[in-house]
């Protein structure tokens, strides 16, 4: 064919990987930020976690096309096995061999994120850290593999992924915040909650309002500096 | 049909122990969740009826949006 010979190929798989590196750096930055509940005020924080989710599906789909235009593109041959199974490209063994961890990574990052509700929580929280690693080698492989990436734009741009992504990193392990920091101000939603709540629905309510008990706000079970700040 | 399931009510129940006070439940469903000052969430008992459409999606935003999947929706047969 016309299209496996021509250039064009070859050129989107060098323009993909860039833009693929870059997305994931943001996806990167937005999970820090939603982990360290950043937002309440000027930003929901729930917004910035659906920016999270979303901006993750957009890089997911670049990756594919990176991926996709790499095997079909006769320029190069890397082999349909070398997407999943590291080292068995013939072109730039190990930067390549890079590639595939980081996209095996991030696959299983990906597979257990669309099946979160039918894991429990700390089994998705467990393998939802290798994003990080995944993300660590995908930029090795960027800067390995990267037709583009040894000078100009392309280095540039590798270096700013990678430090924004390193920031991210220290900010988001050292700047933890110990579970709840405090209250948000809620989304643009909705006015900041009266003491009493008056909405319309209320005037159905019979009931008087109900003492909190320990269930509810599950704070007297808490110590404010337990043993979880740290990452486990 | 479609009356018959509407039927009764639900809550937004939430697990204390998974809750890590995120807080976007609140965001979510402002009506049904309100924070205390630690930024824990304190949701009403009382049943909403399932026909209030918009309490509904709300509290399933809210479920879908937490962060330790704390929250679920539990149906109750009557709405008070």
């Amino acid at each position: 064919m016309v299209a496996l010979t021509s250039p064009y190929l070859w050129y989107t798989t060098r323009a993909t990987g860039l833009v693929t590196l870059l997305l994931f750096t943001g996806v990167l930055v937005l999970g820090s930020l939603v982990a360290n509940r950043v937002g309440g005020a000027a930003v929901g924080r729930f917004e910035l976690s659906e920016l999270h989710r979303s901006l993750s599906m957009v890089a997911v789909i670049f990756l594919v096309i990176h991926i996709a235009t790499t095997v079909i593109d006769s320029f190069v041959s890397t082999g349909l096995i070398s997407v999943i199974v590291p080292l068995t490209s013939a072109y730039k063994r190990v930067p390549v061999a890079l590639g595939s961890v980081a996209f095996d990574l991030i696959v299983a990052v990906w597979i257990s994120s669309l099946l979160k509700t039918r894991l429990s929580n700390e089994t998705w929280r467990f393998i939802h850290w290798f994003s990080w690693l995944g993300w660590a080698i995908a930029v090795v492989h960027a800067f390995m593999t990267g037709s583009d990436a040894r000078s100009g734009v392309g280095l540039a741009l590798v270096l700013v992924c990678a430090l924004a992504g390193l920031l991210a990193g220290l900010w988001r392990f050292f700047a933890r915040p110990a579970r709840a920091a405090g209250r948000t101000a809620l989304s643009p939603l909705s006015p900041a909650p009266a003491p009493e709540p008056a909405s319309p629905r209320d005037s159905r309510r019979v009931t008087p309002p109900r003492e909190r008990t320990v269930a509810d706000t599950a704070f007297p079970r808490r110590p404010v500096d337990d043993q979880r700040r740290r990452p486990r | 049909m479609g009356m018959r399931r509407r039927s009764g009510g639900f809550v937004l129940a939430v697990n204390p122990i998974q809750c890590d006070g995120f807080g976007h439940c609140a965001e979510l469903a402002p009506d049904l969740v309100h924070l205390d000052e630690w930024g824990y969430p304190i949701i009403d008992k009382t049943p909403v009826a399932l026909s209030n459409l918009s309490a509904l999606e709300s509290a399933r935003l809210a479920v879908r949006g937490c962060p330790r999947q704390a929250l679920r929706i539990e149906r109750v047969s009557e709405a008070s």
